[in-house]
């Protein structure tokens, strides 16, 4: 059998690349970075919600399973140049810097990921001019780090803001859709400053806090045992408060209807989901369909959540939307069954 | 306009006739509306909901608060746009017949809440349309509000305009516009000391702004005829609307008799003459 590509090495990658292994399929796993695990090791994740397990410990568990296998045929710094459908399958061609290979392969699973929204675009929150204001990957490897300090004068913050749903649910940005993780990994961060710096205060600023499902549980615990305050209501603005050392956000508290205007050391942005690079060039070079929102389709979301409606073509992870890893893992294990399928029919 | 939030809110329980007119904007024991203003809210309401404008511009609301958090009116008026929004979306016709008592003039109509509304709102237009409603219905809170504003009216009805370009020159006004960068650090000076420098003989000559020539004039009064705007007005303010008329008329006749003394010269004037049609 030739192999199955996987094109990118993130959860939903490593996953399907694991399963296929496991069930005697080889696998070609392609990933564009020098390093495997996605963006939780590009932004060196610390603790994912909701189980507050460290990221590394996951991630792990998955790399231990293709790392090192005979079964996959693993390349790092490379990419996918061209796609042609062939009878048995496709012929790709791979891209590194010192070669160019064309391999028959007999089915695709599509891993490309997403990437973080560039909250420089929402330019009111002064994101790359105001060295406090923080996009929540930063903040998750200075947590990770136990290094929870201002950037601007390396001193602890005594007071943290997170804005929610920055570069999510705004038809300013072109982002109308929801990234499903902004409120549980803002809080989970939130309650690990608290469990690390009871000192620190923490708010949270939310137009609805979406903890879906068993998740909820974090949302009740971060106010019942850390203390965590909850403002409904967005931040709309953010200045330099009087003095210059600190920031001032300003914006409205929509329950009580009431202007706010409140001075913080550093204000946190949870910032959106947007289908990665990578996705956006497999959906050229696999002519792809794609939603409105720019990720791939699947041909039915509900019945065949990992098939493309090409054959031969699957998806796994974050590459058909905003996706927590427990899903990306799963899905992976599905796009692998499927791709298996396909090869073997 | 007075400055509501500045008023303390109290608890109201007084009858019809007690109540004070119109009705202040309270959270609790509004005045009772006679069942004429009833009338004029629901058929205003029904006029509201039925304009194709509000399916345009009322798109939904997250209730996120960041138009108010740009409203200048919201810094100092019991006033904000994500209210209005919400009204025009889910209101019943008593609380927009209320809105449009008093808070829809608290807007400066800017539209920096549409430019911050993440759900793509016309929240300033929507309000613009709640004050054609308030004009064209004649709601005697509506004239209340406008009285004071008469003269800036029959500046921008007969002549188009109420503020002196020689006034706005861009010197002064640095800190104004859409292209306004800098600092006071930048200038050299403070904006107040800006304007101060504006000749003298300038700011004594705003008349020349409205010096505007007699077809500029009638043109634009053929605009306010032909799209309703003066039958509006005449609604809310009869005696102005008739002050105009005439001053408009006056123009005319003005204007009719220039065209027949230039037509006369024409005549009068030997040799082939290119035709003017006028």
């Amino acid at each position: 059998m030739n192999p199955i590509l996987v094109l990118g090495g993130g959860p939903a990658g490593l996953s399907a690349a694991a399963e296929l292994a496991a069930l005697g399929a080889p696998a070609l796993l392609v990933e564009r970075e020098n390093y495997l695990g996605g963006n939780p090791k590009r932004w060196h994740y610390s603790l994912l919600a909701p189980d507050l397990k460290p990221a590394e410990e996951i991630l792990g568990a998955l790399l231990s399973k293709v790392e090192g296998n005979p079964k996959v045929d693993l390349r790092l710094s490379t990419t996918l140049s061209k796609a042609e459908r062939s009878e048995s399958g496709y012929l790709v061609t791979l891209k590194s810097a010192d070669a160019v290979e064309t391999r028959a392969v007999s089915a695709v699973v599509l891993a490309t990921g997403f990437d973080h929204f560039d909250s420089r675009r929402k330019f009111e929150y002064g994101y790359g001019r105001f060295p406090d204001v923080l996009d929540f990957k930063e903040l998750e490897a200075m947590i990770h780090d136990d290094r929870v300090v201002r950037p601007s004068d390396g001193k602890p913050p005594r007071r943290i803001a997170w804005i929610l749903c920055v570069g999510s649910r705004d038809i300013q940005v072109g982002n109308p859709w929801c990234c499903r993780l902004g409120c549980a990994v803002s809080i989970k961060q939130a309650v690990e400053v608290r469990q690390k710096h009871p000192e620190i205060d923490a708010y949270v600023y939310y137009m609805d806090i979406r903890t879906y499902g068993l998740w909820e549980d974090l949302y009740w615990k971060s106010m019942q045992e850390y203390g965590v305050k909850f403002i409904r209501g967005r931040i709309g603005q953010i200045t330099m408060a009087e003095g210059g050392s600190r920031l001032l956000a300003t914006g409205e508290d929509t329950i009580l209807s009431r202007p706010t205007e409140v001075p913080f050391d550093m204000i946190v942005l949870a910032s959106g989901m947007e289908p990665g690079v990578g996705t956006k060039e497999a959906a050229a070079l696999f002519a792809a369909p794609v939603g409105p929102e720019g990720f791939l389709s699947p041909s039915l979301s509900d019945l065949n959540p990992v098939d493309s409606g090409i054959p031969g073509l699957f998806y796994a992870g974050a590459a058909t939307g905003p996706k927590a890893i427990p899903d990306a893992v799963t899905e992976g294990m599905g796009a692998a069954l499927r791709a298996y399928q396909y090869a073997r029919r | 306009m007075s400055i509501v939030a500045n008023l303390p809110r109290r608890t109201l329980t007084l009858t019809e006739e007690e109540a004070p007119s119109p009705p202040a904007m309270q959270l609790t024991g509004r005045r009772r509306m006679t069942s004429e203003e009833r009338a004029a809210a629901s058929t205003i309401f029904e006029e509201f909901r039925a304009d194709p404008r509000h399916h345009d511009f009322v798109l939904g609301c997250l209730n996120c608060g960041e138009c108010t958090t740009g409203c200048p009116a919201a810094r100092f008026y019991d006033f904000s746009p994500r209210e209005m929004l919400q009204i025009a979306e889910n209101g019943d016709a008593t609380t927009l017949w209320d809105a449009m008592q008093e808070k829809i003039w608290a807007c400066c109509q800017c539209y920096t809440c549409n430019m911050r509304c993440r759900f793509g709102n016309d929240i300033a237009g929507i309000i613009s349309v709640m004050r054609e409603l308030s004009v064209s219905h004649g709601l005697e809170s509506t004239r209340k509000t406008l009285a004071p504003f008469g003269r800036s009216l029959t500046l921008l009805m007969t002549v188009g305009t109420q503020v002196s370009s020689d006034m706005i020159q861009p010197d002064f006004f640095r800190d104004w516009g859409p292209f306004a960068t800098g600092s006071d650090k930048v200038w050299g000076v403070s904006a107040e000391v800006m304007r101060k420098a504006i000749p003298l003989d300038v700011l004594q000559t705003t008349r020349s702004a409205w010096e505007v020539s007699v077809q500029t004039s009638l043109e634009l009064f053929r605009i306010y005829e032909e799209t309703g705007v003066l039958d509006m007005l005449r609604g809310l303010d009869p005696d102005l609307t008739e002050m105009l008329v005439d001053i408009i008329e006056e123009r005319r006749e003005e204007f009719g008799e220039a065209r027949e003394r230039f037509r006369a010269e024409l005549e009068g004037m030997k040799g082939p003459v290119a035709t003017f049609t006028g």
